[in-house]
């Protein structure tokens, strides 16, 4: 299995955490990632809020490059560029006219035809459940985990589609493959104030709150992620989000790439858990005491 | 329509869809001489109607009203009910159509089933009921319901499961696998002993195909169905041998005693032949003994599977080899037939230098000198070669014998080795290591003696012909390996010497040609099977080659063809698709494989003991539990062995049937949107969150909770309830733009029901439109809102699931325009209509256009024809709509129907004959009494087994019960039953009004040779359980008390006759509009007379004012060809400026004068059709009538029709919708306002494209398919403003239009240049006269009340006069088309008899009491008496109606009404004043307390 592998910019930044851990996994499954090369940002929530066309062509651009280096599968793990990239393709191949734009600005055809992977897509249905649970090593029994989709992953249902777009299961998978329990809980794609973060704090701590209470009244001791700024607004803003309420307590908040490398038996180091505000330390002591049983 | 010139067309009648419109159809075309074939997709009858519990407005029991209906149409001998069934194809023309019909099998024989119930008693298998919208389970053989018609179980199969059709000797795995889920491990034992001679043995080695083909291994992992079967047989080991089988006196010679040759030797034992089995080695069971080391099958459960085929009486040889120790010649000479199950023991060698030396031993050999007792020499060092069972068996049995290091080597990768992986697992965990992708090229030798192992390591190339990638050796990349003992095990071989020996055509590869089904080999009389015919294969491929050579050589022994009744490969695949799986996944409970304990490797490399353990019965139960039942019906036939009467048929196929039918009628209805598609609200996730469809079962006293409201999660009684509306309509998102009609009214019911259910349940309905616009809705709704049920308008977005109470909160926007979060307990979806995938299908077969919705396509003016001539629609495919309009159009598509094929009228009819009535006169009277539960209806309240206790003491009484629905088909078919077991002559039912149910009981008097009369019934449900509610034990004691005066009066019931009277071929239609003319032209083109009446000098009604429908059609032009062709039909007969001022006679006889132009004519008509229409209120409010910018809608419509109104470029209009209506003087809808405000509102913006044009309206009740259009008026700009009712707009004096937008909280200002008033639509002046002249009763508005709201909507209780248009109710120009229609069809049941029949129970003078006094004309109100030739008063029978006036009047006692007889009421009277026997004596204070008089003037009390 290989994939043109597109980091975008928060993986190479705020979210390093979540490359490190991606690229662990996927290699320890034998996964290969090729990096897309001279790739660009994807443009983000900046692009389409300010101009059409450029959030259509920056994504357009990534794509164009990976085919070059003759891939026709791009995987990526950040939620917000995934969805910019399905995006893009959505649009080029559904309107000819926006195809036209793009190819004009990127000065390059482009035939909407490169396949965009998110990790949790190709984990779950190239790689398979079944075959993650074989590779356990070090299986997080009894462990209470809330996945949480956020809104992007699973939305729109006509651009992304590779799982329920209103109750996904993706990662309830993979977390019950690690050996952990999956809690259900009701607000697995509700927003997580998003880029809201800067510019109206109190409305990401008021929604973060929401989501970290509701977690924990679904009985779960943490919480997996698939996005970086899902995982920013309730692990970074988490002590600000709970001021005040002492009816939560501190819920490590991580990539489902961390705990997937942690019952596979990684290193901790390697999965970046160091860069948690909330520490996690606990779920890796539990996977040593797991492993020397 | 085309139709062919001369010839007739067919008198019979393709109705698909047998809901309640398919069964309308159905009578009313079977009531008027024409045979119908009724063809339903379900395995009962009754559709969407008889899931309800009770009905809007009027609270009727879906169920009570339904059924009557069902059972008239399974009595009809003219209706010929198709369950299971689809169209497939449609040929012909109008006419002549030639109709092809699909019946799937129902496996059950429906005349031989009696509904005893014993089948679903022992059946293992439970699956969700459909019926019961997965809220309850069924059997796999079950009733649809319990009033289900036709009287039937059904069983239910997908195919058939692939487990089962996966398995090489067709084992039915899933039964056994569900018997065990049940704990019933004997009948799973038996099952599996049914087709596998060698259980116990399969239970521990069988590669288990059923498993790789298992469903659950999709979703998990698949159901061990191998320890299963272990389980089973270790719990039953041995086998009981059949007691008695024939012998056959044939012989038959078994050489071989592997599994092929013991199951060759099984089956021929049962069938009754003498075996003998020839081995050669000292033990029996080939490869099973030899080839299969003993911790994988212990010689102990070889043996016991031995013993069940020795004690068929089989003879063993062992040491017996063919051509060695008996000669080929004895054997041909000795026995009739040969069996060679020699099988493949010749080791294949790997063909490498040195394979030779000491050291080298082949695989087979070195198990089979293992299993013989010989211990097999093996150095330190062992390394094998090769990746199938008998590598590793192999490798794990030098495991045991105490080789340190052991390694295999296989040349390609684990994914295509060919042995068990749990095999490989277990080597494994053993310490066995393996290479892949390695192989040896050099065996060397040092003296002769073993020592290394020169190897290649390889990769995969191109696919070869066994499909798995070709092993290619890499260059340079050899290296050894250290050993001292090398096993080949890479495959085995046939000794071809045998074959050749007895002259049987042999392959290239030493096999036994034979052929693949019965097994022959080439020599006539032999026949071979196995691995001397496959090559090295499984156990099971082997007993099935020995289970299909039983066969043959049986078939061959009796002179039967080889392959008679030879199972092949199963044909049944099952359907479940990867969707379904998908499917699945989500909603299967969570559960691991369970894994049978095994011993602890470090023990079990020790010995040779069995290494995995045999399940507990526990841990089998819970594996058994994962089966997903796929074939649901698992065919364990255990229910042919319950079923006493033999109804049971699982060898049933589909059959095809050919159809002659003139027309077709399309009524299949609809099927609720699937909720799940709107994924937001939960549903399939929260458990808690409901369809109004399930919530309508847990309503239903029949339903899955018994009628008590409860939340699916934990079963308690919800306190908060929500309603969410329009889940899945009016949503352009899943492509429902349009509006479903019914769910507005439908969540008010079932909240008002609800509230009746649990008085302090809190209920909200979030709604965006209330679309309450059907008559009497509004009062409906405001009645559940003064209950209390809280309706707020505002559409929820989501629903979230509290993970620890399962309730569900939802958001909303509150009073204050703030958002609230508020949790509920239990939310039920109000979903919509959609057309079912199955009817898309069947439409397309019948070659009819749909519209973009995938419904009917019709036009507004013509409702129920369809774009295929000949082919009619009726009910909600031609468009969502509730009961009684869905009737309506049902009769129109029957009454289109009748039209067409009138000339074949009567050609195909079956004339009902019953028994002769059995002369009761001289017998003492016999009573049977059935009380009836009518459900919950009657038993909730009253104690029916103490009614049926009491009424048993009474005096001629022979026989008493209770039954749950008397009225239902297996009811009656017992009460039938009950009169012939005890000569009854006189019944008693004790439910509910005679008025619906009494020709239903009398038709089964009938059907039992009694005179109907002799029925009486008890009306303990509207008497007594409906008003007492409260009250049970009075209640309990009243019903007794009404059943016993019914009792002892129906002692005193007297046979009558009913007499018949000549019908009018003619009807006399009131009213010249759009209606009138349709009936009159609809009853025309059915060959009969009409005499139209209309009040004006011109035809056509409010018609004339209107010019466009909604959908763009030409109204005038419309109603110029009706007239036109009212005019020119001579059947008709058109009296304008004219009115009926006389209407006498009765049903078939009516005698009217009309007065017209001064001048009266007297007409002779059968039926009378009231269609007078409606008419606009002038409105008073808005200055109307003194502004002349205001005008009413219908103006507008009419001036727009004539292009009258003009308007600045970019003036406004402001339309007020609801003016003087929905409120004061006018409480209810007038249904068409919005739609015409929508349809005005888009004629105004296409030619005034810059005009301002608002709507105010209070609700937008743009039902069905409108909605599309209230869409599209708010794309062109059309501004719709809502207002609250208490808030109306106001126009002040400066012609400033002020209105407040309730969700903004502002007043917004307008400044109309036109305001257009919606007023209702009122019933026309002269109703009251009209009213008293027909004797018909009108509503609380005025408009003419019809004999049923739901089923009965163009009947007037009075028979024989009828109904239609907006003198009934606000409707639709096509509403009023098939209301008209309707009419005709109702008409001409009527009208196409000969004679109507008179009933019995009339009045009767006796001439020698009577006085001549005329009292008895002057009081009946039907001017039946009258005095005759002799000077005394007759009754003319046909006009009595038997109300009793007369005979309560006539002073000298001369007149006796029959059937009310004095002495049948005094016995009443005697029985509840005196008491049924003579101990007992009136108890005073009851009758005190119930407030009835002491009855003074009998004797003895004074």
């Amino acid at each position: 299995m290989k994939y043109a592998f597109f980091p975008g910019c928060s993986l190479e930044s705020t979210a390093w955490d979540f490359d490190k851990s991606t690229r662990a996994v996927c290699k320890a499954l034998g996964i290969e990632l090729a990096d897309i090369p001279e790739w660009v940002c994807c443009g983000s929530t900046p692009a389409h809020s300010s101009n059409a066309s450029l959030a259509v062509a920056l994504p357009v651009m990534n794509l164009q490059k990976a085919r070059a280096a003759g891939y026709s599968d791009v995987l990526t793990a950040c939620a917000s560029c995934y969805a910019r990239l399905r995006t893009a393709n959505h649009k080029v191949n559904a309107d000819a006219g926006e195809r036209e734009r793009a190819e004009r600005i990127t000065g390059k055809p482009y035939d909407g035809g490169v396949k965009v992977r998110h990790i949790l897509d190709v984990l779950v249905n190239d790689f398979g459940v079944r075959e993650i649970r074989g590779r356990i090593q070090k299986p997080l029994s009894g462990l209470r985990v809330a996945s949480y989709y956020g809104c992007l992953l699973s939305r729109p249902p006509e651009v992304v589609a590779f799982d329920d777009a209103e109750h996904p299961s993706c990662m309830d998978d993979l977390v019950k493959a690690s050996g952990a329990q999956a809690v259900d809980w009701p607000l697995k794609t509700e927003c997580c104030g998003a880029s809201l973060s800067i510019s109206k704090t109190d409305v990401v701590n008021r929604l973060g709150y929401r989501l970290l209470s509701m977690a924990h009244r679904a009985g779960a001791e943490c919480m997996v992620v698939a996005c970086p700024l899902c995982q920013l607004n309730l692990d970074f803003r988490q002590p600000e989000a709970r001021k005040g309420h002492a009816d939560v307590p501190d819920i490590p908040v991580v990539y489902i790439t961390q705990l997937l490398g942690l019952a596979l038996g990684i290193p901790k180091g390697a999965l970046g858990l160091d860069a948690l505000t909330i520490s996690a330390d606990h779920l890796s002591a539990r996977c040593a005491a797991a492993g020397r049983s | 329509m085309s139709m062919d010139g001369n010839s007739i067309p067919t008198g019979a009648v393709l109705v698909c869809g047998a809901g309640v419109a398919g069964i309308q159809a159905s009578l009313d075309l079977s009531a008027a001489g024409f045979h119908v074939y009724l063809v339903e997709d379900k395995a009962a009858v009754g559709g969407g109607m008889a899931r309800l519990d009770k009905t809007f407005p009027t609270g009727d029991c879906a169920t009570c009203i339904i059924s009557p209906k069902l059972v008239e149409c399974m009595r009809d001998p003219n209706i010929e009910v198709l369950t299971m069934a689809d169209v497939v194809k449609l040929d012909g023309e109008p006419g002549h159509f030639k109709a092809t019909v699909l019946q799937r099998p129902r496996y059950v024989d429906i005349d031989k089933c009696t509904m005893c119930g014993d089948c679903s008693a022992v059946c293992p298998i439970e699956v969700p009921s459909a019926f019961d919208a997965q809220l309850g389970t069924r059997k796999a053989i079950d009733r649809v319901y319990a009033q289900a018609a036709p009287n039937a179980f059904v069983i239910q199969k997908r195919g058939r499961a692939v487990c089962s059709s996966g398995c090489p000797i067709d084992s039915s795995v899933q039964a056994y696998v569900a018997l065990i889920a049940a704990g019933r491990f004997q009948e799973a034992a038996d099952v599996i002993r049914r087709e596998n001679p060698l259980p116990s043995i399969c239970g521990r080695v069988c590669f288990h195909p059923c498993e790789l083909k298992c469903n659950r291994g999709a979703v998990d992992e698949p159901v061990n169905i191998r320890g299963l079967k272990r389980f089973a047989m270790d719990q039953f080991p041995s086998m009981t041998p059949p007691a008695d089988i024939p012998a056959t006196g044939k012989s038959v010679a078994i050489i071989g005693s592997g599994p092929a040759g013991l199951s060759a030797a099984h089956f021929l034992a049962l069938a009754g032949h003498q075996v003998t089995v020839f081995e050669a080695l000292p033990v029996l069971g080939g490869m099973l003994s030899v080839g299969i080391p003993d911790y994988r099958l212990p010689p102990d459960i070889l043996e016991r599977d031995l013993a069940g085929i020795r004690s068929l009486g089989v003879e063993f040889k062992t040491r017996t080899a063919a051509g060695r120790d008996v000669s080929a010649d004895s054997i041909t000479n000795d026995f009739d037939a040969v069996f060679i199950a020699t099988g493949a023991h010749e080791s294949q060698k790997l063909d490498i230098p040195g394979e030779n030396a000491k050291g080298v031993m082949h695989g087979a050999d070195f198990l089979r000198q293992y299993a013989l007792g010989e211990k097999p020499p093996i150095g330190k060092r062992v390394v094998v070669v090769g990746g199938g069972n008998t590598a590793i068996d192999a490798a794990r049995t030098a495991v045991r014998l105490g080789a340190q290091k052991v390694m295999i080597l296989y040349r390609r990768t684990r994914d295509e080795m060919p042995a068990d992986p749990l095999e490989i697992d277990a080597a494994i965990a053993e310490g066995v290591e393996i290479q892949y992708l390695a192989a040896p090229i050099r065996a060397v030798a040092e003296n002769g003696t073993l020592t290394m192992l020169r190897c290649k390591r390889m990769q995969l190339g191109e696919p070869d012909e066994s499909g798995r990638r070709r092993p290619v050796p890499i260059e340079g990349s050899e290296f050894e390996i250290q050993l001292d003992t090398l096993i080949p095990a890479v495959s085995q071989s046939v000794d071809r010497k045998l074959a050749e020996l007895f002259g049987l055509d042999v392959s290239r590869w030493g096999t036994i040609v034979t052929d693949e089904v019965t097994m022959a080999a080439s020599r006539k009389g032999f026949f071979a099977g196995g691995d001397v015919v496959m090559g090295p294969s499984s156990v099971i491929d082997a007993i099935a080659h020995g289970k299909r050579a039983a066969k043959g050589i049986d078939n061959y022994l009796s002179g039967r063809p080889l392959d008679t009744g030879i199972a092949r490969p199963s044909e049944r695949p099952n359907p479940l698709c990867p969707d379904d799986l998908k499917k699945l996944k989500k909603k299967i409970e969570e559960a691991d494989r369970v894994a049978p304990a095994e011993r602890d490797v470090s023990e079990r490399i020790r010995d040779f003991r069995e290494v995995e353990h045999t399940y507990t019965a526990e841990e089998a139960q819970r594996e058994a539990r994962r089966c997903l039942n796929c074939g649901v019906c698992c065919e364990c036939l255990r229910c042919v062995e319950a079923c006493k009467a033999g109804a049971i048929m699982h060898e049933q196929t589909a059959r095809t049937i050919e159809l002659e039918v003139g027309a077709v009628v399309l009524a299949p209805g609809f099927e609720a949107f699937d909720g799940g598609r709107r994924g937001e609200f939960g549903f399939g996730h929260a458990q808690n969150v409901v369809t109004n469809v399930q919530f309508e079962r847990i309503l239903s006293a029949s339903g899955p909770t018994q009628g008590h409201v409860v939340r699916p999660s934990d079963g308690k009684t919800p306190k908060r309830l929500a309603f969410i509306q329009c889940v899945g309509s009016r949503d352009t998102g899943c492509d429902n733009e349009y509006c479903s009609s019914v769910c507005c009214m439908a969540a008010t019911k079932e909240a008002i029901l609800a509230k009746e259910h649990e008085p302090d349940l809190d209920i909200t309905i979030f709604f965006l439109d209330l679309r309450a616009f059907g008559k009497d809705f509004d009062r409906y709704y405001e009645r559940a809102r003064n209950m209390g049920i809280r309706y707020v308008r505002s559409f929820i977005s989501r629903t979230f699931e509290m993970p620890d109470t399962k309730n569900l909160a939802l958001a909303y926007f509150g009073p204050d325009r703030r958002q609230v979060e508020e949790e509920f307990d239990m939310v039920v979806l109000s979903v919509g209509f959609e057309p079912s995938e199955a009817l898309l299908n069947q439409a397309g077969a019948m070659g009819i256009a749909l519209n973009k919705w995938g419904f009917a396509e019709t036009s507004e003016l013509s409702p129920v024809d369809t774009s295929r001539p000949g082919v009619f629609v009726g009910g909600a495919f031609q468009e969502p709509k509730d009961i009684p309009d869905t009737v309506m159009q049902a009769s129109a598509a029957a009454a289109r129907a009748m039209a067409l094929l009138s000339p074949a009228r009567g050609t195909q009819v079956r004339v009902k004959q019953y028994p002769p009535q059995r002369d009761v006169t001289d017998e003492p009277p016999r009573i049977g009494v059935f009380v009836c539960h009518c459900g919950s209806n009657i038993a909730s309240v009253v104690d029916v087994e103490r009614v049926v206790e009491r009424i048993k003491t009474l005096p001629h009484v022979v026989y008493a019960e209770h039954t749950v629905y008397t009225c239902a088909d297996d009811s009656q078919a017992r009460i039938k039953q009950h009169i012939a077991e005890h000569r009854l002559n006189r019944v008693v039912v004790a439910s509910c009004t005679p008025r619906t149910h009494e020709p239903i009981f009398r038709d089964t008097l009938r059907d039992a040779g009694l005179n109907p009369y002799l029925l009486e019934m008890a009306n303990i449900r509207e008497q007594c359980s409906w008003v007492h509610a409260g009250d049970h034990e009075a209640a309990t004691q009243k019903a007794i008390e009404i059943v016993r005066m019914i009792v002892a009066r129906a002692a005193e019931l007297v046979p009558l006759k009913d007499e018949t009277a000549p019908v009018e071929k003619a009807a006399l239609i009131v009213g010249g509009g759009i209606a009138g003319m349709t009936a009159a032209l609809a009853i025309a083109s059915q060959g009969f007379s009409v005499h139209l009446v209309e009040k004006s000098d011109t035809l056509g009604g409010t018609a004339r004012r209107i010019y466009r429908t909604l959908d763009g059609s030409d109204v005038q032009a419309f109603l110029d060809t009706t007239i036109e062709k009212v005019n020119a039909d001579n059947r008709i007969t058109v009296h304008l400026n004219a009115k009926a001022s006389k209407v006498e006679g009765h049903i078939g006889a009516f005698s009217s004068t009309i007065a017209s132009n001064g001048q009266s004519r007297v007409v002779k008509h059968g039926v009378v059709v009231v269609a007078t229409g409606a008419t606009e209120l002038r409105p008073h409010s808005y200055g109307y009538g003194t502004n002349d910018k205001v005008l009413t809608q219908l103006e507008l419509s009419e001036r727009l029709g004539r292009d009258e109104i003009r308007l600045p470029d970019r003036g406004t209009v402001v339309m007020i919708q609801c003016v003087e209506q929905r409120n004061g003087d006018h409480p209810y809808c007038s249904r068409v306002c919005c739609a015409t405000a929508v349809k005005n509102a888009l004629i105004l913006r296409a030619r005034y494209p810059q005009a301002r044009i608002v709507v105010l309206y209070r609700d937008m009740r743009t039902y069905g398919f409108r909605e599309a259009a209230y869409r599209e008026a708010r794309k062109q700009g059309v501004l719709f403003i809502r207002y609250d009712v208490e808030q109306p707009p106001e126009l002040d004096a400066a012609g400033l239009l002020r209105v407040n937008e309730p969700s903004l909280g502002r007043t917004l200002e307008l400044k109309p240049d036109m305001i257009v008033l919606a007023a209702p639509m009122i019933p026309r002046a002269d109703r009251e006269e009209l009213s008293e002249l027909l004797r018909v009763p009108l509503n609380a508005d005025g408009f003419f009340l019809e004999a049923h709201v739901k089923l009965r909507p163009v009947d007037f209780a009075s028979e024989g006069l009828f109904l239609c248009g907006t003198a009934h109710a606000p409707k639709s120009i096509g509403e009023t088309l098939s209301q008209a229609n309707a009419v005709a069809a109702r008409a001409a049941s009527i009208l196409s008899r000969k004679t109507m029949p008179v009933g019995g129970q009339i009045a009767w003078v006796d001439p020698d009491k009577c006085i001549s006094c005329m009292t008895c004309v002057h009081i009946c109100p039907y001017h039946a008496p009258m005095i005759g030739r002799n000077n005394k008063a007759e009754i003319q029978g046909v006009v009595c109606m038997g109300c009793g006036s007369c005979t309560a009047e006539c002073p000298a006692k001369a007149i006796e009404l029959r059937h009310y007889l004095d002495n049948q009421i005094l016995r009443a009277l005697d029985f509840l004043l005196v008491g049924d026997s003579t101990e007992e004596s009136v108890d005073l204070d009851y009758l005190e307390q119930v407030g009835v008089a002491p009855p003074r003037w009998h004797k003895g009390l004074d």
